[in-house]
């Protein structure tokens, strides 16, 4: 056993070494191919945060100008708790809201401008909880209505079924993309390997004659095939690890207050996709190639 | 049929029951391949153990065919071959090596790998067919001293002679101790002189316990050596006896 995997060990890399360009293109679309998968998991699994993160938060929430009288705030919480679509209304003050904000950042670990500034940029806000979660009602005309109050009004569902839509053509186009460059490596790898038995046909004449079984004549092009998806795996993590800080600050530049990043989970599960998907590509192509131009 | 007296064996092999169980039977086999061309046609031949046969007939006689049957490039259209008590058609695919290591084949164009050397050409024979390093060493060094190669044996074959080549292959078809070395034309590249060497080291192949059955066009070695020849054409066998290339009348 020893002995066979030893053998099969050193002619795959005898064999990637002699076939050196098919098998570094066979390793550059590879990677091509597992840094798309990653790309798609990473902007799938952003996007699922940023959506469940929206999702249990207020379904409408109403920006106060600065300076309002508080009777004037108290008479518009009583007049949209009034609602009958409405369960809850929390009033957050200036300075809720902006302790609530310097703690997202020290969670997050960034630098806190406003205690640079000395001043609170944070609106004061009115945050109201639906009974059931898309029925509005009158909510947000009632509140837009409120002139001299009410600065701006979010609702939380066009931000939702803004994500899910993101979200859906994202995921389709990328699974066709990554179908199609998936057949691509693996028409690639099948060739690969099949120059490779080729490169060897006298060899492998030889070692049928003198009575090698069939495993010693197949495996090590099944292992070529691997080191090529492995190779590839390793150079895609290499890649992706490099770039996991710039994607970093610019996913959360781009969505402040959702936390998307590479946490531990993420990072698991790549490493454990990429490595994963590379192997079989690569053992399954040469597996093809060898059941079709080796079997006799 | 000569003298086989089995002197000190090169590798000892276990007493066999019976001393006379033959390496090859071939009975009433046919070859009728696809496109219909009937290569062999009820070939009877029995090769007892330790036997010394020229098989020979002109080009297209069906004598690579025969070949391609005792090595199971091939499998019979009607009739049995059996190889050491084997029978060869209904082997399981699984045992088809197993079997090809009781047999050493010889081409006449040797069939060596350029980029290895000598030793590393016959060392391969047992490398694929799983041994480890340290028990296929003496093996080789063994095969090597039997064919007298043991001073080339760290050179690759474009810097051999014909004859060494052939010797190469020779050592190679020895390494697994087979039952019987098959050797196709062994000879057919190579100038008189050094066939001659090449029969002789068949010949103390032979000697030392091992059937050879050799497919010739060298008339010239199979009537001076007068040992059992089979002489085929269009497939059939025309004569099997002792004696010279001709029928001789």
């Amino acid at each position: 056993m020893l002995t066979f995997t030893a053998f099969s060990v050193r002619r795959a890399l005898q064999g990637l070494w002699r076939n050196r360009v098919m098998s570094l293109a066979a390793t550059v679309t590879m990677v091509l191919m597992l840094l798309l998968l990653a790309g798609l998991l990473i902007v799938l699994s952003g996007l699922q945060a940023g959506l469940s993160f929206v999702e249990q938060k207020v379904d409408v929430q109403a920006y106060l100008y600065d300076g309002v009288p508080p009777d004037r705030v108290q008479a518009l919480i009583g007049q949209v708790q009034a609602l009958p679509e409405v369960s809850a209304v929390t009033y957050t003050t200036k300075d809720q809201a902006l302790a609530d904000w310097q703690a997202t950042l020290r969670a997050r670990g960034q630098q806190d401008f406003t205690a640079v500034t000395g001043t609170n940029p944070i609106p004061a806000s009115i945050n109201v909880k639906l009974r059931e979660p898309g029925v509005y009602g009158t909510v947000v005309d009632v509140l837009k209505a409120s002139t001299g109050v009410v600065q701006r009004v979010d609702e939380t569902q066009q931000v939702v079924d803004a994500l899910i839509t993101i979200t859906n053509v994202l995921r389709t186009i990328g699974l066709i993309m990554l179908v199609m460059v998936g057949l691509t490596v693996l028409f690639i790898v099948v060739n690969t390997i099949r120059m490779a038995v080729m490169a060897r046909a006298d060899e492998i004449e030889i070692m049928r004659l003198v009575g090698a079984s069939d495993a010693f004549i197949r495996w090590p092009f099944i292992f070529e095939g691997l080191f090529v998806g492995l190779i590839g795996a390793a150079l895609t993590l290499v890649l992706l690890g490099l770039a996991a800080g710039p994607i970093s600050q610019f996913t959360t530049a781009i969505v402040a207050q959702v936390p998307v990043g590479f946490d531990q989970q993420l990072g698991l599960e790549l490493v454990g996709l990429v490595v994963g998907a590379g192997a079989l590509m690569g053992g399954m192509g040469a597996w093809i190639s060898v059941r079709s131009y080796l079997i006799r | 049929m000569t003298a086989t007296l089995e002197p000190p064996a090169v590798t000892p092999r276990p007493p066999e029951p019976d001393a006379l169980r033959a390496s090859l039977v071939l009975h009433d086999v046919s070859m009728v391949y696809p496109n219909g061309k009937r290569a062999l046609v009820d070939v009877d031949l029995v090769v007892p153990r330790g036997d010394f046969v020229f098989l020979v007939g002109p080009s297209g006689a069906g004598k690579t065919t025969l070949i391609k049957l005792l090595i199971r490039d091939e499998v019979a259209t009607t009739g049995a071959v059996l190889l050491a008590g084997q029978d060869l058609a209904h082997l399981p695919r699984r045992q088809v090596p197993l079997m090809r290591r009781r047999i050493g084949i010889v081409f006449q164009d040797f069939k060596l790998l350029p980029s290895k050397t000598v030793r590393e050409n016959v060392a391969f024979a047992l490398e694929v067919t799983g041994t480890p390093r340290q028990q296929a060493a003496p093996v080789v060094e063994r095969v090597l001293a039997l064919v007298g190669l043991t001073g080339q044996a760290a050179q690759r074959p474009a810097q051999l002679s014909g004859g060494e080549q052939q010797r190469t292959a020779i050592a190679r078809a020895m390494v697994h101790d087979p039952e019987i070395i098959i050797a196709d034309e062994p000879t057919g590249n190579l100038d008189p002189l050094i066939s001659w060497e090449i029969l002789q080291l068949l010949l103390r192949i032979n000697e030392l316990g091992t059937t050879v059955l050799m497919a010739t066009h060298n008339a010239e070695v199979v009537t001076a050596l007068r040992r059992r020849v089979v002489a085929l054409e269009e497939g059939r066998v025309v004569r099997d006896e002792v004696g010279g290339y001709h029928r001789e009348y």
